[in-house]
C-alpha cells in the first residue's frame, strides 16, 4: 500500500526533478537537455499509466488508496493533500501523453533550449497538481503558478507579436483567478474555519445552499453569487463566451508545443474546475445556473464555427475550433444527466487528442513553410495541392480532421454523441441548434482541408518535404488513440463511470 | 503597569540605541576630512549600530507589554515587530546608499544620520499611546525627511521634492493639531488609555465634534502613509529624491503611519457604534481610492522608480485594508504584508538603483534583455515583480490572501473584490517590466558595474525570503499572531 500511496507524489515531482536536472546540464550540450526531458516526460507518462493499471473502477468518488494528505499551514488547516477520482484520470493521462510528445516535437526549437525545456517540464508539475489537488489553496497555488511558465513560453518562443498574446494571457486568466481567491476565502469562512475548510471534498454537498449575504442593504444568496464568482474564474479558461478573446491571440502566437498543451490540457483545466470545484461545492446554484451554462455553451459551440469558418490562418481556426468543441463540453455539463456528464468527460480527453494532432500537424507544416495562411493577405493561395507533395502528412490530417469533425468511427464521434444523448431530453431546442454547429464544423474543416491539400500543386510546395521519423514516431500514438477510443471508448469511459454517476446523483437532488 | 523612569528606560533600549547610534555616526562624520567622506568606515558603524537595535527589538518580542513613561509609550510584541521591519529598512537603504552613485559621498554620512534620525521617529510612532508623542514621533520623522527629499543640492527636482514635501508636511501637522486640540477639549486627556475610557462615554453632540476632528487627526498619519488624497506629493519626492532615499521612504514612514493607526483605530473605534462606523467607512473609502489612484497612475510611467513609487501607493492601500478591519486578523495581515513588502520593495529598488547608475536614469527601456547579460538578477526582479502582483508561489500572494481574509471574516465583500481587480491592473505594469527584461533582446552588452558580486549577493538575499515566505508561512504567521496590540 505504501508504495501505491506515494505515486501521485511522484507523478507529480518527476517533471520538477526534470527542471532541476536540465538547470544542472550545461547550455551547450543540448542534445543532452533534449533527451533528457524526453526521458523524464516518458517515465512520468509510464507512471500515469502505473497508476491507470492499479485504478479501481468501481469505486465512486476517490481513490483512498493513492490519497496523500501532509499538513501544510496547520494554523489555516491547509493540507498538501493530493487524490485521483475517475474525473481526473483521463486528464491526468492525457497530460502524461501529450507533454512527452511534445517534448518529441519540440527537438526543432533552437532558441534558448535549456530556458526552454526547464519551463516545459516545470509547466507539467503544476498541470498535474491542478489535477491532483484536493486543498482549494494548493489547488488555487498551482492553477496561479501555472501561468509564469506560460507566461514565458508564449513570451519567448513565440511568433512575431508573442508579447501582447503573453501579457493578455496573464492579466485575462489572472482575473479569473482572482475571483476564484475571493471565493476560496469566503468559503474558509462559511464552513466555519474548521479542519477541513479548505478541503474540497468536504466543502462539496450543498453545505451552503441557504447561506445568505447582505450586499448594500440587499439579501443575495451566498452560493449563487460565489458560483458565479468561481464560474468566471473557470470560463476564462475554457474558455467560455465572452471571455474567449485572449484565445485566439495566444494560440496563434505559441509555439507549436505549447499550443498543444494549452489547446490539450490547459482548457480542460477550466472545465475540470467545473466538475471539481463549482458544480460539487454549490450543487443548488449550478442546477439554477445550468440553462445560463447551457445557451453559453450552444453560444461557443456556433459561433466558434463561424469565426472559425471566417479565418484564413490555419491555426486561428483550428484555435476556433477549440472555442467551439469545448462549447460541446459545457452543453454536457449543462445536462447534469450521467450519459451527457459522461460523454462531457469523453469530449474532454478525445479533444485532448484530436486537437493536440492538429495543432501537431500545423506546426510540422509550419517548420516547412514558414507560413500558416490558407488565404494570404493579397488574395492569393497560402497552399495548394499539399495531398501530392506530402501523402504521409495529409493521411494523418485526414484522420485528425475526421476525428476532430465527429465522423463515426473515430474518437470525437463518440464524445459528442453522448452529450447529445445527455441533454436532448432537458434540452431539445438547444440539441437542435447545436447540431447546426456540428455541421458548421464539418464545413469548415472541409473547406480547409480542400483549399489547402487539393487543386494545383503551388510553386512554393513543390520543395516541401514529407514526414520524417521522429516527426511520424510523436504523431503514430496520436492516431492509435483517435482510433481506438473511437471504436472501444471502454477503457476510458469504465474509469469514470463510478465518479461521474456519484456527482450526478448529487446534483440530481437539487 | 506603572513604572518609574529609570525601570522604564530598560524597556526603552532599542530607541535609546538607535538615538546613540545617531549621535555617534554625527560625531565620526565629524571627524572626517571633506574629502574623506563617504567612506567605510561610517556605513560599519552605523550597521552595527542599527543590528544591535534590531536585536534588542527581538529581545522584547513575546515579553509581556508594558507601558513606560507614565503611560506615554507602550511597548509591545507589536511595536517590536514594526520596529524590527523599520530596522531591517533602515538598514537596507543604508547598504544601498553606500553603494548607489545617486547620492554624492560627502551627502552620504548625511543620508544615514538622518535615516537613523527617521527610524527614531517611526519607532516613537509604533509605540505612541499619547497624542503628543504621537505627533513628536509623526514630526520626528518629517522634518528629517524634508531634508532628505531635497539631498541632491545640486538638482532642482530634488529641491523641489523638499519644498513639496515640507509644505505639505506642514499643512497636514497643522490639521492634525487642530484635530488633536478638538478631541482634548471634548475628551479632556491626551493619553490613549484614558481618553478610550471616556470615548464610551460620549453622547451624540459629542460624537459630531469628534468625528470631523478624528478625522484631521487621521490627515496628518495618512499623509505619511501616502494615502489619498493626501498622496499628492508621494510620485514628486519619490521622483526628485535620490533613489535610496525613495526606497527608505516607501518603507520606513509607511510602516510607522500604519502602526500608529493600528494602534489608534483598536483604541479608540473597535466597539460598534456611530465612530466605528464613521471611521471604517472613511478607511474604506480611502483604501479603495488609495489602491485605485496609485495603480491607475503607475500604468502610464516611463521610469521605474516613479513606477514603483506609485506602486508602493497602491500596496499602502491594500495595506490600510488589514486597519479598517479593526482586528486581530487584521493586524496580523498588516504585519505579514508589510515584512514581505520589505523585501520586495528593497530587492526592486537594489536592482533599478544599479541599473540607473549605470545609465544616469532608470526608465523601462534601461531594463531591456536585462535577463540575457544579468539572468539572475532578471530572475530575481521577476520573482519581485510577481510576488507584488500577488502570484503564488511568492509571498506577495500570501499577504494578499491574509488581507483577503481579514476582509472577509467581517464580510467587507465589495472592497475585496476591489482589492483583487487592483491586483489585476498592478500585474499589468509588473509585467511590463517582466516583459522587457526577459522577451526582448538586449540594446548593449554593456557591463553594468553595480552588479558586482557583492550587490548581486545581496539582491539574491533579499530574494530568498520572497519566496519561501511564500512556501511556508507558518512560523511568520504564528510570530504576528502573538503581536496583539496591546490595549488596556
Amino acid at each position: 500500500m505504501q508504495a501505491s500511496s506515494n505515486l501521485l507524489n511522484w507523478i507529480l515531482w518527476t517533471p520538477f526533478i526534470g527542471v532541476i536536472g536540465v538547470l544542472l546540464i550545461p547550455k551547450s550540450k543540448e542534445n543532452l537537455i533534449r533527451w533528457w526531458a524526453l526521458v523524464n516526460t516518458a517515465i512520468t507518462f509510464v507512471l500515469t499509466l502505473v497508476l491507470y493499471s492499479k485504478f479501481d473502477t468501481s469505486v465512486p468518488g476517490m481513490q483512498e488508496a493513492f490519497n496523500v494528505k501532509i499538513p501544510w499551514i496547520s494554523s489555516f488547516n491547509i493540507f498538501y493533500n493530493l487524490g485521483v477520482d475517475g474525473i481526473s484520470l483521463p486528464m491526468i493521462i492525457l497530460t502524461g501523453l501529450l507533454f512527452m510528445l511534445c517534448i518529441l516535437s519540440s527537438w526543432t526549437v533552437t532558441k534558448q533550449i535549456k530556458g526552454y525545456f526547464a519551463l516545459f517540464l516545470f509547466l507539467q508539475t503544476t498541470v498535474f497538481g491542478v489535477f491532483f489537488a484536493l486543498d482549494f489553496f494548493l489547488f488555487y497555488v498551482y492553477w496561479e503558478v501555472m501561468l509564469i511558465p506560460m507566461f514565458f513560453l508564449i513570451g519567448i518562443w513565440g511568433g512575431e507579436n508573442r508579447e501582447y498574446a503573453a501579457v493578455k494571457f496573464f492579466l485575462y486568466t489572472f482575473f479569473g483567478s482572482i475571483l476564484m481567491l475571493v471565493g476560496m476565502v469566503a468559503l474558509y469562512y462559511a464552513s466555519g474555519k474548521g479542519v477541513d475548510s479548505f478541503s474540497i471534498l468536504a466543502l462539496q454537498g450543498g453545505r451552503f445552499s441557504d447561506l445568505t449575504i447582505e450586499l448594500f442593504g440587499t439579501t443575495l444568496s451566498f452560493s449563487k453569487l460565489f458560483f458565479i464568482f468561481l464560474f468566471i474564474g473557470f470560463a476564462i479558461k475554457v474558455p467560455v463566451f465572452p471571455f474567449h478573446t485572449w484565445l485566439p491571440h495566444a494560440h496563434v502566437q505559441a509555439p507549436t508545443a505549447v499550443s498543444v498543451i494549452l489547446a490539450g490540457v490547459l482548457l480542460k483545466m477550466g472545465t475540470y474546475g467545473f466538475l471539481r470545484i463549482a458544480f460539487p461545492i454549490f450543487p443548488g446554484a449550478s442546477v439554477h445556473f445550468a440553462d445560463a451554462i447551457a445557451w453559453l455553451g450552444l453560444i461557443n459551440v456556433i459561433y466558434g464555427a463561424f469565426c472559425a469558418m471566417a479565418q484564413t490562418d490555419v491555426k486561428k481556426l483550428v484555435a476556433y475550433s477549440s472555442v467551439s468543441h469545448m462549447g460541446f463540453v459545457m452543453l454536457g455539463l449543462a445536462a447534469m444527466t450521467v450519459t451527457g456528464m459522461n460523454g462531457a468527460v469523453l469530449q474532454m480527453f478525445n479533444h485532448g487528442t484530436s486537437t493536440a494532432m492538429m495543432f501537431l500537424l500545423i506546426g510540422i507544416l509550419y517548420e516547412r513553410s514558414h507560413h500558416r495562411w490558407i488565404v494570404r493577405p493579397d488574395g492569393s493561395k497560402g497552399f495548394g495541392g499539399l495531398y501530392t507533395q506530402l501523402p504521409k502528412f495529409t493521411i494523418i490530417f485526414i484522420i485528425a480532421m475526421f476525428a476532430s469533425m465527429g465522423l463515426p468511427g473515430l474518437s470525437g464521434f463518440i464524445s459528442e454523441a453522448l452529450i447529445f444523448l445527455g441533454i436532448y431530453e432537458k434540452y431539445t431546442t438547444i440539441t437542435v441548434l447545436a447540431l447546426i454547429g456540428l455541421l458548421l464544423g464539418a464545413a469548415y474543416l472541409l473547406w480547409m482541408f480542400k483549399r489547402m491539400f487539393f487543386g494545383d500543386v503551388i510553386e512554393e510546395c513543390k520543395s516541401y518535404t514529407d514526414m520524417n521519423a521522429r516527426e511520424i514516431a510523436f504523431m503514430v500514438p496520436l492516431c492509435v488513440a483517435v482510433v481506438v477510443f473511437g471504436i472501444y471508448p471502454s477503457p476510458v469511459l469504465n474509469v469514470m463511470r463510478a465518479s461521474v454517476g456519484k456527482l450526478v446523483s448529487m446534483l440530481a437532488t437539487y | 503597569m506603572g513604572q518609574n523612569y529609570l525601570a522604564s528606560l530598560s524597556h526603552f533600549i532599542p530607541e535609546l540605541l538607535a538615538c546613540l547610534t545617531m549621535f555617534g555616526l554625527i560625531l565620526i562624520e565629524a571627524t572626517y576630512k571633506e574629502e574623506e567622506k563617504g567612506r567605510g568606515f561610517l556605513f560599519l558603524a552605523a550597521g552595527i549600530g542599527l543590528v544591535s537595535v534590531l536585536v534588542f527589538s527581538f529581545a522584547s518580542l513575546g515579553k509581556e507589554p508594558v507601558a513606560i513613561f507614565t503611560n506615554s509609550l507602550i511597548i509591545d510584541s507589536f511595536s517590536s515587530l514594526m520596529k524590527m521591519v523599520m530596522v531591517l529598512g533602515t538598514i537596507g537603504a543604508v547598504y544601498l546608499a553606500s553603494t548607489s552613485n545617486d547620492i554624492e559621498g560627502n551627502l552620504k554620512p548625511e543620508f544615514i544620520i538622518m535615516a537613523t534620525g527617521v527610524l527614531v521617529g517611526g519607532m516613537l510612532l509604533s509605540s505612541a499611546n499619547n497624542m503628543l508623542v504621537l505627533f513628536i514621533g509623526i514630526e520626528t520623522l518629517s522634518i528629517l525627511s524634508y531634508v532628505l527629499a531635497s539631498l541632491k543640492k545640486g538638482d532642482e527636482r530634488s529641491s523641489e521634492a523638499g519644498l513639496k514635501y515640507s509644505l505639505y508636511g506642514g499643512m497636514s501637522s497643522g490639521i492634525m493639531l487642530f484635530g488633536m486640540s478638538h478631541i482634548f477639549g471634548v475628551l479632556g486627556s491626551i493619553n490613549f488609555t484614558e481618553m478610550a475610557v471616556v470615548l464610551s462615554t460620549v453622547d451624540t453632540t459629542q460624537i459630531a465634534i469628534l468625528l470631523p476632528s478624528f478625522l484631521f487627526f487621521f490627515a496628518g498619519i495618512g499623509y505619511k502613509i501616502a494615502c489619498v488624497p493626501f498622496h499628492m506629493w508621494a510620485p514628486d519626492v519619490y521622483e526628485g529624491s535620490p533613489l535610496p532615499v525613495t526606497a527608505f521612504f516607501s518603507i520606513v514612514p509607511k510602516v510607522a503611519g500604519l502602526a500608529a493607526l493600528i494602534r489608534v483605530s483598536q483604541t479608540f473605534f473597535a466597539n460598534p457604534g456611530a465612530l466605528n462606523i464613521g471611521w471604517v467607512g472613511v478607511l474604506s473609502i480611502v483604501a479603495a481610492l488609495t489602491m485605485t489612484v496609485g495603480n491607475v497612475s503607475a500604468i502610464g510611467q516611463r521610469s521605474v522608480k516613479r513606477m514603483l513609487a506609485y506602486s508602493s501607493i497602491s500596496h499602502a492601500g491594500m495595506m490600510l485594508m488589514g486597519v479598517l478591519v479593526i482586528s486581530e486578523l487584521g493586524t496580523r495581515s498588516v504585519i505579514f504584508y508589510s515584512v514581505t513588502y520589505l523585501f520586495m520593495t528593497l530587492a526592486a529598488f537594489y536592482v533599478v538603483s544599479f541599473v540607473s547608475d549605470k545609465y544616469g536614469n532608470d526608465h523601462f527601456e534601461r531594463f531591456t534583455g536585462l535577463a540575457f547579460r544579468y539572468p539572475l538578477m532578471a530572475i530575481a526582479l521577476c520573482i519581485v515583480m510577481f510576488s507584488l502582483a500577488g502570484i503564488p508561489p511568492f509571498s506577495g500572494f500570501v499577504a494578499k490572501f491574509h488581507i483577503f481574509t481579514a476582509l472577509l471574516a467581517k464580510k467587507y465583500y465589495v472592497l475585496a473584490v476591489i482589492a483583487g481587480i487592483n491586483s489585476v491592473v498592478s500585474l499589468y505594469y509588473y509585467l511590463k517590466i517582466v516583459r522587457l527584461m526577459m522577451l526582448k533582446d538586449p540594446e548593449s552588452e554593456e557591463a553594468i558595474s553595480g552588479f558586482n558580486i557583492f550587490n548581486q549577493g545581496a539582491v539574491v538575499a533579499l530574494t530568498i525570503p520572497v519566496v519561501v515566505l511564500g512556501l511556508f508561512w507558518e512560523k511568520l504567521i504564528v510570530l504576528a499572531d502573538g503581536a496583539k496590540v496591546f490595549l488596556q
